[in-house]
């Protein structure tokens, strides 16, 4: 680390290292929060390796053979419309964009987020002001060169509610409601939420600060979220239309597009970074039959599946020269309940169901084991701020009294909505309704297909939403358990939980971070609002020449070290 | 005779009119479900009144529904929700795709079935009559969605001798079309056989053929001459009725094999209720349905002496 770097280095590292050496955090968690409060990466493994006694040089990655240049990698994914990276509702749009585009940060495949288009940052005391230095020399394919208009006009448009990014939700903190004096059909205030004013500033042409309202830990995770890929500055000028005008700065270029049947994407001249070993990848889009992009695997046709699923796993392993990828995530799906939609307004209901679970059970019935088990607070084990809570014990006694107790002494009979894909969402929630079985509480499924559950998803009174993996436990409870979010699909509302998780989002300190936790995940798993079945991992298979790839828990393709042998 | 093709045209527009007033209720009778469909599940209230606004879901439902079907008529079907590009773009290549797929599927399935058929009826009862009958209920009772699982396991994943998906991604492929031909003709050859058999059984048993053979005709030309051109009658309308099967009875080996066809589309749509995607495929096979209708109706009253009009 330079003495630069030294002078402009978060306040709070100098404690981060003790912390380290004291062994309080792992050197997981240290590069982790380093990097996020702006050490870049190699500086931190540097620290961590000091303090630790270990080499300098970064995990290498267990490597077999040099990497070689050239050749095109066939993925069978769904080739899905691109039309506005915002808008983006699914993983597979923005895998295809992600070669083009780029984003302020990156998170790694071990869940640690690291500078990227912004070459540091650094962060406010009280986490309210965030400094963004953006890296020169960065040019998009078009000539033109990145700065911070690119940056302001982006969350300008995020934020703006005539867009419909859903980015709107993960940057509450820069976001003010207005009351716009209407009502809408059903007689409620129609309130609108935009970007606070003066809540972005150009402070140099590579430079930006966020002024948020309130403090915010998440940041650079938030920014490699799959709506966040950086546009440029002109897209809405020219078209908002990616798949038309595919302008980015990353280090593939769009050569052929057909919706819905294959994309292929070229290697670049003049990209501002290394560059990638693949002459091109190509998508090739199967369907949505999972069992096609197995076929086309087993005959050749191409060189890995986006995606497999547990069910799938037997199949691939009979595949020659096949090898199957597992991360370990903070997926999940949850049996979530309406607190004001009876049966649940009564807790002792909610209780009741959640004194049947075994989640051992459940994880093995519905997930094959595979996975960690999960303890109904929905915070991960591999979230950095876990807290451990005691192992809660299956209880049909305990279940049966709480029913009676709530007047539902001869059982209660409940219809949860669910959607048919993936399969073991439809496993977990048979096993869950087996499980309830012998307390009384009689579970109906109604199976809907995906897209009629996430229509109803945050409607329903009983319905079982699956949940992609987020970096940090926090970023989950705030998006789904803080009262009035939009993502708030139990419509709990817990000022003491709010504040407290407040709290937890603006402690740096892991350790301290940790305790609140405690309170909160206690707090989730006593109002009962959620049956958590399990944390899955999840999968894809690759033909065995195919190098160096490395399955990111989100499934995010980063392909610019992946390389043909 | 005119008349009578105008009034069959005439049925056939009111058919589609009052099929198109069905479609756009059920599909837009709301505008909030249409706006969540086309801006997706993680938007909110305010942004999907907005699109609502922009896109003129706050007019009358009559005005809508024909400026609908005024831009149906002239091809424009709107944008497609999952596609992102106009319907146009999606559906006639697909349509056409259907339509190679089909188109191969009569031409390995009619003359096997036909042959085979003539084959087993021309001695009713014989070893080889038994064996094509056996084979032919025994492939045809295995639905399509199996036995491609079964042609894929042995084909695709034993065997290694084919490609396990039809997505022609890189062009036309021959050695693609195999497995989505063979689970189709498998199914459906059974029956066209079995029905060519019987008609066959059936004029092999009249009187004309026995005096044809009892006066010292070759046994090839009293198949060929007078026995198949009457046998054939029967056979002829079944598969006239397999090509508005195969429109819609590809949908699972086409989803299966990723064959980019009309039946695969439907499926996509209707599963992400892509809507106007699924208006213009509804429109589309029952514009398919009503015209080879009309057409069969119209040919027969040409081809049967029969059937005459006043």
């Amino acid at each position: 680390m330079s003495k630069s770097d030294r002078e402009k280095q978060h306040p709070y590292i100098p404690e981060l290292a003790e912390q380290l050496r004291k062994q309080q955090i792992d050197r997981r968690e240290f590069l982790r929060t380093a990097t996020l409060l702006g050490v870049s990466a190699p500086a931190a493994y540097a620290m961590a390796g000091k303090i630790m006694g270990q080499s300098i040089v970064p995990e290498a990655r267990a490597q077999t053979a040099t990497p070689k240049k050239g050749g095109n990698l066939r993925c069978s994914m769904r080739c899905q419309e691109m039309t506005d990276p915002a808008k983006f509702d699914w993983t597979e749009k923005s895998n295809v964009a992600r070669g083009m585009l780029e984003y302020m940060a990156i998170t790694g495949s071990d869940n640690i987020t690291r500078p990227f288009l912004a070459e540091r940052w650094e962060a406010s005391t009280d986490l309210k002001t965030w400094t963004f230095k953006l890296r020169q020399g960065v040019k998009w394919s078009n000539g033109d060169e990145f700065n911070a208009d690119d940056v302001v006009h982006n969350f300008t448009r995020w934020l703006d509610p005539k867009v419909g990014s859903s980015n709107l939700g993960l940057f509450d903190s820069m976001v003010t409601a207005t009351d716009t004096g209407k009502l809408d059909a059903k007689g409620a205030k129609m309130i609108s939420k935009s970007m606070t004013p003066g809540a972005i500033e150009k402070v140099d042409a590579h430079t930006v600060k966020l002024h948020l309202n309130r403090a915010e830990l998440a940041v650079p995770e938030n920014l490699y979220n799959y709506p966040t890929a950086i546009v440029h500055r002109k897209f809405d000028e020219m078209g908002a239309n990616l798949s038309k005008n595919p302008i980015g700065t990353g280090p593939f270029s769009l050569k052929e597009y057909t919706v819905g049947q294959k994309i292929v994407l070229a290697r670049r001249q003049g990209y501002w970074g290394d560059e990638p070993l693949l002459d091109s990848i190509t998508y090739v889009d199967h369907g949505d039959d999972p069992a096609a992009g197995l076929s086309a695997l087993a005959s050749g046709q191409v060189d890995m599946v986006h995606e497999t699923f547990v069910e799938q796993l037997d199949v691939v392993k009979k595949i020659p020269n096949v090898v199957l990828h597992e991360a370990i995530t903070a997926q999940t799906a949850v049996a979530r309940m309406q607190v004001d939609k009876k049966p649940f307004t009564d807790k002792r209901v909610r209780q009741a169901l959640l004194a049947c679970l075994d989640h051992p059970k459940l994880l093995e019935v519905a997930y094959r084991g595979r996975g960690a088990l999960a303890e109904d607070h929905h915070v991960a084990p591999i979230h950095p701020e876990y807290f451990k809570l005691p192992v809660v014990k299956q209880d049909y006694a305990l279940a049966k009294k709480l029913l009676a107790d709530a007047g539902y002494a001869n059982g209660i009979d409940v219809k949860i909505d669910l959607k048919r894909e993936p399969p073991w969402e439809l496993a977990a929630c048979q096993a869950i309704a087996e499980i309830c079985k012998p307390a009384g509480i009689r579970i109906q499924l109604n199976v809907l297909p995906s897209t009629q559950y996430w229509e109803i998803w945050d409607k329903t009174d009983f319905g079982f939403t699956g949940w992609t993996h987020r970096p940090l436990g926090v970023m989950v409870l705030n998006l789904a358990y803080r009262s009035g979010v939009p993502w708030n699909e139990t419509h709990y509302d817990n000022p003491a939980f709010n504040k407290a998780l407040d709290a937890a989002g603006s402690t740096l300190d892991a350790n301290e971070r940790r305790k609140l936790m405690e309170g909160l995940e206690k707090t989730l798993q006593n109002d009962a609002i959620i049956a958590q079945p399990l944390w899955r991992s999840i999968f894809s298979s690759t033909h065995e020449r195919v190098k160096d790839y490395k399955l990111h828990p989100t499934n995010y393709h980063q392909m610019n070290k992946v390389w043909l042998a | 005779m005119l008349i009578f093709i105008t009034r069959r045209l005439g049925l056939m527009a009111l058919t589609m009119i009052t099929v198109s007033v069905l479609v756009f209720l059920l599909m837009e009778i709301s505008p909030g479900t249409v706006a969540q469909k086309v801006l997706g599940p993680y938007t909110n209230d305010e942004q999907r009144q907005l699109w609502l606004e922009q896109n003129g879901y706050f007019r009358p439902f009559y005005v809508r529904y024909l400026s609908w079907l005024g831009h149906f008529m002239t091809g424009d079907f709107g944008p497609s929700i999952r596609f992102k590009v106009p319907v146009a773009e999606v559906l006639w290549p697909r349509l056409a795709n259907t339509g190679i797929l089909a188109g191969s599927v009569l031409a390995v399935m009619v003359p096997l079935s036909l042959s085979l058929g003539v084959l087993a009826g021309m001695r009713e009862g014989s070893k080889l009559d038994r064996s094509i009958t056996v084979a032919g209920v025994v492939t045809t009772s295995v639905p399509e969605f199996a036995s491609a699982v079964f042609l894929t396991a042995t084909f695709v994943f034993w065997l290694g001798w084919l490609p396990g998906t039809s997505t022609m991604s890189e062009g036309w492929r021959l050695n693609q079309m195999v497995l989505p031909v063979a689970a189709l003709v498998l199914y459906d050859f059974g029956y066209v056989a079995r029905m060519t058999r019987a008609s066959m059984a059936e004029v092999m048993t009249t009187p004309y053929i026995r005096t044809a053979i009892l006066k010292g005709l070759p046994y090839w030309r009293v198949i060929l001459r007078h026995a198949l051109r009457n046998a054939l009658i029967a056979p002829f309308t079944v598969i006239m009725l397999q090509i508005n099967w195969l429109l819609s009875g590809v949908i699972v080996v086409e989803f299966f094999f990723a064959y980019k066809g009309f039946g695969a589309t439907l499926l996509e749509a209707s599963l992400n209720q892509d809507i106007y995607l699924i208006e213009a495929c509804a429109m589309v096979s029952v514009f398919v349905a009503v015209t080879t209708q009309t057409i069969a109706d119209v040919g027969y009253t040409f081809l049967n002496p029969r059937i005459r009009f006043q």
